[in-house]
């Protein structure tokens, strides 16, 4: 990698990775898990190098929306996507809230099976990114990677008694 | 991803961050934390001068994590504790987003692995 910041989560899954694989790539059964507490409504899922993955969230009366386009398809070891935020026609749109978050995300997830349990895990770095972007990702890795650190943990403990 | 509810202004993650990244800016935050303060009264326990206590001030106005009374000789300054935790949200959020798509993947696979014993 290019010294850009990334951020990691790893989950094991008590099942073998041939499954796994089927939940990140049929369109039926990544609706049923992608996303907590939205409907998820995936319009094009073509799961090869180029193709896209062009996913819905409906929150309410109001959607979000994702476009991934995948770099790297290696079944069942690994998906390399670029994920976007997205507005309703697909076109790259920055989040409202949080301008300087990277508009674009390269992520990986690789999946690795031993007696029938598969460890599977998700990389995430800022793609063709602003310096703002970049900065805005590292210090989000950076205090959910390693925590606050001592003097901003007695802060952050602090702002939590200030407002409580 | 749009995972955060809508709040009045968004919060610039970038100037938190930078504001956030030097330890004397820290410190200040804590000492404001126990209540609002003065130049003077901030600069005390440090070894340094008030124009590069009142630097930092300015980094951490523009943060918007500081906010200073304009209308008194002394400008003390106050926390502003709300940027601060909207950032915190916003890091949290993203990663709630896939723990929570993880406890679901895991009761799919549940179910797929029943589906494929009773075939």
């Amino acid at each position: 990698m290019t010294g850009l910041p990334v951020f990691v989560l790893e989950r094991e899954f008590n099942a073998p990775r041939a499954l796994v694989w089927r939940s990140w790539t049929e369109p039926d059964l990544l609706a049923k898990w992608y996303g907590p507490g939205v409907e998820t409504v995936i319009h094009a899922l073509d799961v090869r190098p180029g193709g896209q993955w062009l996913n819905e969230m409906k929150m309410g009366e109001s959607s979000g929306y994702q476009k991934s386009v995948y770099t790297e398809v290696v079944p069942p070891e690994r998906l390399i996507m670029l994920m976007s935020t997205t507005n309703a026609d697909w076109e790259l749109a920055p989040n409202p809230m949080m301008p300087d978050w990277p508009a674009t995300l390269l992520t990986m997830v690789t999946f690795e099976e031993t007696d029938g349990v598969t460890q599977m895990r998700l990389e995430w770095s800022p793609h063709e990114a602003t310096p703002a972007e970049i900065a805005c990702f590292a210090g989000a890795v950076e205090n959910l990677g390693k925590g606050w650190g001592a003097g901003m943990e007695l802060l952050a403990q602090m702002l939590v008694d200030l407002q409580a | 991803m749009n995972i955060i509810p809508a709040t009045p202004s968004a919060p610039n993650l970038d100037a938190i961050f930078a504001a956030l990244a030097d330890p004397t800016r820290r410190e200040i935050l804590t000492r404001l934390a126990g209540g609002e303060a003065t130049v003077n009264e901030i600069a005390a326990p440090f070894e340094m001068s008030q124009p590069a206590i009142s630097k930092h001030l300015k980094v951490l106005e523009r943060a918007g994590l500081v906010t200073r009374a304009i209308d008194q000789q002394r400008r003390p300054a106050t926390l502003n504790a709300k940027p601060m935790r909207d950032a915190v949200d916003w890091l949290e959020a993203f990663r709630d987003f896939w723990l929570g798509s993880f406890e679901q993947l895991d009761g799919l696979l549940d179910e797929l692995k029943h589906e494929e014993k009773d075939r």
